[in-house]
């Protein structure tokens, strides 16, 4: 105490330009966030407690809920069959990335390609596809013996087809670290084959397993596309989420299920982030990368899984993209383009898929121009400490929040009286807002990767030499990152195209998107439509994929004069 | 004396609980060359980011050329900053760099390009303008670091560890060049390094920290000649630190022989340490021929090219261990060898006393 009342009083920072721009910019990116994220989620909450109209009425929603078996057997359906498809995609993405990374077969650059094409393609693509293969009138319809595609079977298979490139990125990243050193010391200490890979293998990669887990289980418990398709009468919790809300018009208890879907997704995001902080740890910077040797059984084994898989892949791709061609399945295969011509049909036209591609860029240009800005903001301000934690944990909020959730939390939100941003309900200003919060976490983080590689010093050289933050960040910082946000601009693009989750609530008749409209075909009954819209979303998201290999080549071209090192 | 340039003044800074600088004060002078040395995290940047106001103190005052800069951020204060890693903009080319700053400052075109020709040319790489710094070796890119920091003409540089990237030949010959270009220019410069070697080559004075504290301030000879206590002796090139006792007026018992040196300030039968540089202990072999002297034998003899190291023990040392530097064309005169025994001369007033164990890291 003695000491403290003698010490000279504390310094207090003055504020320069640049702090005082670059907090004031940090207080805007959080009060975005907050206003796009927190509110809309905290209303949401608000709303489980309440009755129709608008009375507190605390858990008796919740006790409803679980009163209901009709409703609440919904849970154990989505838990059993979410584990059951997770169990199944891990396995399988395990030995895929095992392949790729620890055996000697071909083309290994070709199925590393076949395996990411999921990701080019809304979930509702392989459901469509999964009809066509094992429906009523489905080609391989015997597969099945009797049993019906419509119900966990389908909702399985067609989970396991999307996430299965989710899961092999993660895994892989897991595997593709190994340590050739461990290999050498298992070998010289003459430990069995089998003991090598349970000890070295399975240990090094158990984190990027766990983490794989449980974003798998979380992708698929939160799905909508998939289960809406071809889940039949089998509930499951999305479903309800939409039935409730879209069907039946009870908000209420559309949220109390949105909570539900809240938890498996918010402890996925923490076993996530414990398991890439030990996954770091783990990785010492000496490592000596590991070179398979050839072994014929064993390579033999991984080519004939990796063959069934991509076979597997593509013939679900091949399937949609036949049943879009096919005049009139299945009495009159002959191609033709006439499903392609959406005027026909309930619910879908070439006007959705224009406005799909408006909200894709806008969520590129938009959404990778806030989320770099913001990373830097939040990386670099020399002041306001608590404001960059404050900022830097509401943009990891996303990851943990289900698509339908953040859709239905924007209705209540959006909706409510007395807010003045009520004019942009169903706008595709609230579309692109919907989708730049949706994806904001990975962009995110992609950024604040890119910019942690930079020199930390050069805001310290910048600020020495009297040259304000912004001309350095757009002369020096940003030339240096362009990569990465184009990486993230594309990310934003893809996920525009393909989401449903979230944007199924909130479009309106102005703002159809193309990844809806393939829903409402489908539930109209114009499953060929339907499929051809899907199959037009994955061409767009394949094309720009590859305008942003040409122009991340001709980037790297251009600048590799200052890229060497 | 002139006013200090630069008044560093009961400086703290605390991260948390954790006090990184505790209560440091300094003086520097217009024109003067200071190295702040330390052992790893003693707080050598953390005064530096201090100064600069890239990381402002918690308690404690700054000010430079009479302005209190206390609180200042970065922008509004003057100096030039050279980072270990150069942190230059690898997408600009070496010109643009060196003409970031000057740009900043709305200068006509012209003059820009005259003042980074003359910089070009001041750090020897006149023909490297258009070049990235990618395309520069590590010593290369740091003049150019240099370069562009100087541009500005800043009233104080600043320089956090320059030369520790660099491999042993490119820092000797760089470590000149900066020591001129200082001189040269005039201009005030704090330097950091746990080189002690580039301190005592390049500093007018060293300012030695440690924990957090300022253990010595000095020119170079008197830090190494008169270290203010053990751990600067130690720290400091090498020396011998033997236990001794204060005996009569004015003498030490250093095992069994008694050597006089400088002496005040101890009681008689104190418990002390005798602090001998290795260079300053003189071989006479055979000879006796001076006061200050004892007997020894050679443990070891290593050979260094210009000298010899020697290890000393028994006789009159008894337990104790010497190191000694010997000269290699003294070593040929006395045809000393491995376990020969020799007279070693100690002069007075090269013995320095330190309390026992007081200090000691
Ligand atoms: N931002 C910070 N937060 C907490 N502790 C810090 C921070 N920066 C420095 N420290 C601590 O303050 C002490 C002094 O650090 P500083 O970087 O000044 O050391 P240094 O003398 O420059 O060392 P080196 O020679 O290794 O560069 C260290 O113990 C360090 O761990
Ligand atoms: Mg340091």
């Amino acid at each position: 105490m003695a000491e403290l009342a003698l010490a000279a009083p504390r310094i207090r920072p003055r504020l320069g330009r640049d702090e005082w721009l670059m907090g004031g910019g940090l207080l805007v990116l959080a009060l975005y966030l907050a206003v796009t994220l927190l509110l809309p989620l905290a209303l949401m909450l608000a709303k489980s407690a309440q009755d129709r109209d608008g009375a507190f009425v605390g858990l008796a929603n919740f006790a409803r809920y679980f009163g209901n078996p009709a409703l609440s057997g919904t849970v154990g359906n989505s838990l059993w069959v979410s584990a059951l498809a997770t169990a199944i995609t891990i396995a399988l993405a395990f030995g895929y990335a095992y392949a790729l990374n620890r055996s000697r077969i071909p083309f290994k650059g070709l199925f590393r390609l076949v395996a990411m094409l999921p990701l080019l393609a809304p979930s509702l693509l392989p459901a469509i596809a999964l009809v066509y293969l094992f429906g009523n009138q489905g080609v391989l319809k015997g597969w099945l013996f009797g049993e019906s595609i419509y119900g966990p079977i389908g909702i399985v298979i067609g989970s396991v087809f999307w996430t299965f490139p989710h899961a092999l990125i993660l895994i892989s990243t897991a595997l593709g670290t190994a340590d050739a050193r461990l290999y050498e010391a298992s070998e010289s200490l003459g430990a069995s084959r089998w003991r090598t890979f349970t000890t070295v293998t399975l240990s090094g990669a158990r984190y990027g397993l766990i983490s794989a887990l449980f974003v798998v289980f979380t992708l698929i418990i939160t799905d909508f596309g998939v289960p809406k398709v071809v889940g039949g009468p089998f509930n499951m919790l999305a479903t309800d989420i939409y039935k409730q809300v879209v069907g039946q018009q009870n908000f209420q208890m559309g949220a109390v299920v949105s909570l539900l879907l809240l938890l498996p997704a918010v402890l996925a995001f923490f076993v996530e982030r414990w398991a890439q902080q030990r996954q770091i740890s783990s990785l010492s910077s000496r490592a000596v990368p590991y070179q398979p040797k050839p072994r014929r059984s064993r390579d033999r084994l991984a080519l004939v899984l990796v063959v069934t898989v991509a076979v597997m892949i593509l013939g679900v791709f091949g399937m949609a993209a036949f049943a879009s061609l096919a005049k009139l399945w299945p009495y009159d295969l002959s191609p033709s383009l006439r499903h392609y011509d959406f005027s026909a049909t309930d619910g879908g036209s070439w006007a959705s898929y224009g406005n799909s591609i408006r909200l894709g860029l806008y969520t590129a240009a938009f959404g990778s121009l806030v989320v770099f800005i913001g990373a830097y903001l939040v990386e670099k301000t020399r002041v306001a400490k608590p404001l960059r934690t404050a900022t830097h944990l509401l943009a990891l909020i996303p990851m943990a929040v289900p698509g339908m959730v953040l859709g239905l939390a924007y209705i209540f939100f959006f909706n409510a009286p007395g807010n003045p941003l009520n004019f942009l309900y169903g706008t595709m200003a609230m579309l692109v807002l919907a989708t730049i919060a949706h994806f904001y976490t990975v962009g995110h983080l992609t950024a604040l990767t890119a910019l942690k590689q930079l020199d930390p010093e050069f805001e310290s050289v910048s600020a020495a030499l009297k040259a304000p933050f912004y001309r350095t960040f757009w002369r020096v910082t940003t030339p240096l990152c362009l990569p990465a946000v184009l990486d993230i601009a594309l990310y934003f693009f893809i996920n525009a195209m393909t989401t449903v989750s979230a944007v199924v609530f909130l479009y309106s008749p102005d703002t159809t998107l193309a990844s809806v409209a393939v829903l409402n075909m489908d539930d109209a009954g114009d499953t060929a439509p339907a499929a051809a819209m899907a199959m037009l979303i994955v061409v767009t998201c394949a094309g720009v994929r590859l305008l942003h290999v040409g122009l991340s080549r001709e980037l790297l071209n251009r600048t590799q004069v200052w890229r060497r090192r | 004396m002139t006013t200090p340039y630069l008044r560093v003044r009961n400086v703290t800074k605390r991260f948390g609980h954790f006090t990184a600088l505790d209560d440091v004060s300094i003086d520097i002078h217009r024109g003067e060359f200071v190295c702040f040395l330390g052992p790893s995290g003693c707080g050598k940047t953390t005064l530096l980011r201090a100064i600069s106001g890239l990381d402002i103190q918690t308690h404690g005052a700054v000010e430079q050329d009479g302005r209190d800069i206390s609180a200042l951020p970065p922008a509004q204060r003057d100096f030039g900053i050279v980072f270990q890693s150069y942190a230059l903009f690898q997408n600009l080319t070496v010109a643009a760099n060196i003409a970031y700053g000057l740009e900043n400052r709305k200068r006509p075109k012209a003059e820009i390009q005259r003042r980074v020709t003359e910089l070009l040319e001041l750090i020897g790489l006149p023909e490297s303008g258009p070049k990235y710094p990618g395309q520069l070796s590590g010593g290369q890119q740091q003049r150019v670091a240099l370069a562009r920091a100087l541009a500005v003409s800043p009233g104080l540089l600043l320089l956090d560890e320059p030369l520790s990237a660099l491999d042993a030949k490119v820092r000797a010959h760089l470590r000149d060049e900066i020591k001129i270009l200082q001189r040269r220019l005039g201009i005030t410069t704090i330097m950091i390094t746990h080189d002690q070697e580039e301190a005592i080559s390049m500093a007018d004075r060293i300012v030695v920290m440690r924990g957090g504290r300022i253990e010595q301030i000095g020119a170079p000879l008197e830090i190494y000649h008169r270290p203010a206590n053990l751990f600067v002796a130690e720290f400091i090139g090498a020396m011998n630190l033997l236990p001794a006792t204060r005996i009569g007026y004015g003498e030490i018992q250093l095992g069994s022989a008694r050597l006089a040196c400088a002496a005040e300030g101890y009681a008689p039968g104190a418990a002390v340490r005798a602090a001998v540089r290795p260079e300053d202990i003189v071989c006479t072999g055979k000879t006796n021929g001076h006061a200050n002297s004892l007997r020894a034998e050679v443990r070891e003899m290593e050979f260094m090219g210009p000298f010899f190291w020697l290890s000393l023990g028994g006789g009159e040392l008894g337990e104790h261990r010497l190191r000694a530097q010997l000269p290699s064309q003294r070593a040929r005169d006395l045809d000393l060898r491995a376990n020969d025994a020799t007279h070693l001369h100690i002069p007075a007033e090269r013995i320095r006393l330190f309390p026992h164990g007081v200090g000691h890291g």
